[in-house]
């Protein structure tokens, strides 16, 4: 294993992928620009990430579930195929690769959501102890 | 530089600093003049990394051939999993930048003058010379047999090219609809991927399983010597497999000719010629070297690499004993295993690493150990990840896989990891 340096499976993985590689690293630097902008957001409301995070590994965590059925089935294979924990732990980690797109999205969109809430919940606030 | 190409080599680039390959940290500035018979798996790796080790070299490539066949991929093809397109690229897209690809082949070696003349007559001159042609499928060694005949009348072969592989996928298919004997094998002396003859059986019987024709077919695997594969572990693993699946095996049957019209096959045994019906039959023909690495000097002299021209080749160094400015690398090398592309991913670094050592006054050290490789598909969806030495010691490149077992994950690597690792190993990266 040790001739698989981080070059080599750079370069194993973009003659895979051809374009894919780099939509994928695209995917991954967006989701991560609104992962952050999330959070920053959520910061600023002063509330609390938890609920968008735990939603997030929920949805994660299904995804995951769902995937690892399904990863069998791209490489022309059947479920019956896995055979032994090494079969079960690869179709894991290749299942958290839509898991972390979900995740992310999810985490991002209820982020958001729970900020302008509360952004929204402080207005009304403001406005009625005004008013 | 293409786009593609150039994003590609930034961004290794960058990755660089974390971990440097070792052949590829030394370099030559030598100005020797290095020529490259053939442009397949192993004359395209040893040009890559040629072209980064050795920057003022003149590095001559020549093969006629224009396209380039990712060869593993003919057996999953033959399963009716993959199309021919999927194995089928250019060489130029993969020719490094200031080689001089000369679009011929070479019809003669004179190692005594350090010089190749190819179709046109051209003489080339060397200071070095890798012998990378390759084999010949000699399907004209078996009395009958005709590539044309693949896909017709229940013959297959899935070594002759990738359309070749295809008929033949569609000739297993027939097999299964219509039922009968069903007769495979390999050829003797040494081959290519010696794994795939067994690979095809498997995926045989798994389809008709699939189909619910198991029943229908009577499968027969014509081993060439008293065992079904060379390496002990395996053989026992597999001979043990084939009871399991009902797949009958023949010892010591080598194939000699074939009546298409009758559908009757005859084997050399040790009691003499035997013959067989068959409703279907998967032919591999003996293999040697091209005729212009044959009729050479460069083959073996004696010993059983002799007969069939296997380059002389020390097996560590793989470098010519008589000829030491001569190197054989990939299927021409003779050297005990070593038959695969897989080997050509470990025997490409050692020899350039030698080479560049060389030529810049220091001792080359890099020595290949045999490593061979075929991950023996046992059916849709599962292989066992086979990689082994010269003394037949099994040596798994993941810890965590055990070679022995029919895994997914193993199928994984065959079907979605060997193709990018191969291209790769083409551009010298792997
Ligand atoms: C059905 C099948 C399944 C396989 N499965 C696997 C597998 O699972 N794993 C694995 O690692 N390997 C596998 N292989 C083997 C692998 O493809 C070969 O070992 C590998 O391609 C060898 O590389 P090479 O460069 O020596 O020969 P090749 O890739 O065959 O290239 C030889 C080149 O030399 C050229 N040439 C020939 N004669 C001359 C001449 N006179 N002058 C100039 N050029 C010449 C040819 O045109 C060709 O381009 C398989 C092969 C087959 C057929």
């Amino acid at each position: 294993m040790s001739d698989f340096s981080p070059v080599v499976v750079f370069y194993i993985l973009s003659e895979s992928l051809g374009i894919w590689l780099w939509i994928v690293l695209a995917l991954a630097l967006a989701l991560l620009v609104g992962i952050t902008y999330a959070a920053l957001r959520l910061r600023a409301a002063d509330r609390s990430p938890a609920r968008p995070l735990v939603m997030a590994a929920i949805a994660g965590v299904l995804t995951t579930a769902i995937f690892t059925f399904l990863v069998p089935g791209w490489s022309h294979a059947e479920i019956s195929a896995l055979n032994g924990p090494v079969d079960y732990v690869f179709a894991i980690l290749f299942s958290m690769v839509p898991a972390g797109i979900v995740a992310a999205l999810v985490f991002i969109i209820a982020g958001l959501r729970c900020a302008s809430g509360m952004a929204r919940t402080s207005k009304n606030l403001v406005g009625a102890i005004k008013g | 530089m293409k786009r593609r190409e150039f994003l590609i080599a930034g961004s290794a680039a960058a990755l660089e600093g974390l971990s440097v390959n070792a052949s590829q940290a030394q370099t030559s500035e030598s100005r020797a003049k290095i020529v490259i018979a053939g442009a397949g798996a192993a004359g395209l790796s040893l040009a890559s990394r040629l072209r980064h080790g050795m920057p003022n070299a003149t590095i001559v490539i020549v093969d006629a051939k224009k396209q380039h066949h990712f060869q593993p991929g003919y057996t999953l093809i033959g399963a009716g999993l993959w199309s021919p397109s999927q194995v089928t690229s250019n060489n130029a897209d993969y020719m490094p930048r200031g080689i001089e690809w000369i679009q011929e082949a070479v019809t003669a070696f004179e190692p005594e003058t350090n010089a190749v003349f190819t179709t046109s007559g051209t003489r080339i001159d060397y200071d070095f010379l890798l012998v990378a042609t390759g084999l010949k499928l000699d399907y004209d060694a078996i009395e009958g047999m005709d590539t044309a005949l693949i896909g017709q009348n229940g013959i297959a072969s899935v070594y002759a090219g990738p359309n070749e592989a295809q008929a033949s996928a569609a000739a297993i298919d027939r097999f299964i609809e219509t039922g009968g004997i069903g007769l495979f094998g390999r050829p003797t002396g040494e081959m290519k991927c010696a794994g795939a003859p067994l690979k095809m059986t498997f995926i045989a019987d798994d389809k008709a399983r699939r189909a619910g024709r198991r029943g229908a077919v009577e499968l027969i695997y014509n081993a060439h010597t008293g065992g079904v594969f060379s390496v002990p572990p395996v053989n026992e693993r597999v001979t043990e497999m084939f009871a399991e699946r009902n797949i009958a095996v023949n010892y010591t049957h080598v194939l000699a000719a074939i009546d298409p019209g009758s559908k009757r096959a005859t084997y050399r045994t040790a009691d003499g010629e035997v013959t067989l019906d068959y409703d279907f039959i998967h032919v591999i023909p003996p293999m040697r070297a091209p005729d212009a690495v044959l009729d050479s000097p460069l083959p073996w002299q004696d010993g059983n690499l002799a007969a069939d021209g296997w380059v002389e080749a020390d097996k560590a160094t793989l470098r010519h004993p008589r000829y030491p400015n001569v190197f054989a690398v990939g299927d021409i090398a003779g050297v005990p295993r070593g038959k695969t592309a897989a080997s050509v991913k470990w025997q490409a670094p050692i020899v350039v690493a030698n080479l560049i050592a060389e030529t810049a006054g220091r001792t080359g050290s890099a020595s290949y150990n045999g490593y061979t490789s075929c991950p023996m598909v046992t059916g849709f969806g599962k292989a066992m990840l086979i990689e082994f030495d010269y003394e037949g010691n099994l040596t798994p490149s993941f810890p965590f896989i055990d070679p022995l077992k029919e895994q997914w994950v193993s199928w994984l690597i065959e079907e979605k990891g060997l193709l990018g690792a191969y291209r790769a190993m083409l551009r010298g990266y792997a």
